[in-house]
């Protein structure tokens, strides 16, 4: 039986499942490259967690502007001024997609969880005893946008 | 065809609905639930021709409102619009009576193999 630290994720898998959401649901080429991670404060995360024989959750992070121009083109329609809930909403399904489909690169049984958005200023998105994985930097014409895989260790292991 | 589009978020179901239209089902009537146990109330005032229902949701989960109708002897078609993309959800769901499962993300072509398999027309 496969744990948690003897699962291994090849980031290409990883690119070609979200240069397959964005390409399909926001008809938009993105390439692996552009700058590291690094938060502001108009900064939005969204996140859904994989439980069951492997724990961990992936993670999208974009800034606040662009998260509206992804929730634009998800949704059809005019990309809106602000961050609302439908552009909350847009940003959970998009790693919810990703994680879904993640789902196929780990081990069977896996639950997929609901997604949350984290987003309001200088807050930063932790979850406990968890270790980045892979991390992996995306352009688009939209700009830079970031994925992450973050393992976290069962309470046994933590 | 009056169909049940069942999804806790709001953009996945504007993008279904958009992506029936693109598939040319623009002239079915679509009702909107939120949850699995609102769709389970619509179902038992007005039931729909067809489910379109995501998995995973807060409350009754999408397979858990399948089995339910079921259980009730409801006889419309059901199909799921879901990020579970592994075989063995695929084999729950026929098993459990969904005639497709479409796997998010999706095109509108999905709709149309996924509709005809079923023997849905337009």
């Amino acid at each position: 039986m496969p744990t948690n630290s003897t699962v291994e994720i090849s980031p290409s898998d990883v690119a070609q499942i979200v240069e397959s959401v964005f390409g399909t649901m926001l008809s938009l080429e993105v390439n692996q490259g552009g700058t590291p991670l690094s938060p502001d404060e108009n900064h939005l995360t969204s996140a859904v967690y994989l439980t069951g024989e492997w724990n961990g959750a992936l993670l999208v992070d974009c800034g606040a502007e662009q998260a509206c121009r992804f929730a634009g083109r998800l949704l059809s329609m005019d990309p809106p001024g602000t961050v609302d809930d439908d552009v909350r909403d847009a940003l959970g399904e998009l790693a919810n997609m990703i994680g879904g489909n993640l789902k196929c690169l780990l081990p069977h049984g896996i639950q997929l969880g609901l997604p949350s958005v984290a987003d309001g200023g200088t807050l930063h998105f932790r979850i406990p005893h968890a270790e980045v994985m892979e991390r992996l930097t995306f352009q688009c014409a939209d700009g830079s946008f970031w994925i992450t895989i973050l393992r976290i260790a069962p309470k046994a292991e933590a | 065809m009056n169909v049940l589009l069942v999804d806790d978020s709001k953009a996945m179901r504007a993008i279904v609905k958009h992506k029936l239209r693109e598939a040319g089902y623009g002239h079915w009537s679509i009702s909107e639930a939120h949850s699995g146990d609102e769709a389970y109330e619509i179902s038992r005032t007005s039931p729909p021709d067809l489910f379109l229902c995501d998995w995973n949701m807060p409350g009754i989960s999408g397979f858990d409102l399948l089995q339910k109708l079921k259980s009730d002897g409801c006889t419309a078609r059901f199909g799921f619009v879901t990020s579970e993309s592994g075989p063995e959800a695929r084999a729950m769901a026929i098993d459990a009576g969904a005639l497709f499962l479409i796997v998010k993300p999706f095109t509108a072509e999905d709709f149309q193999l996924a509709f005809e398999s079923a023997g849905l027309r337009q």
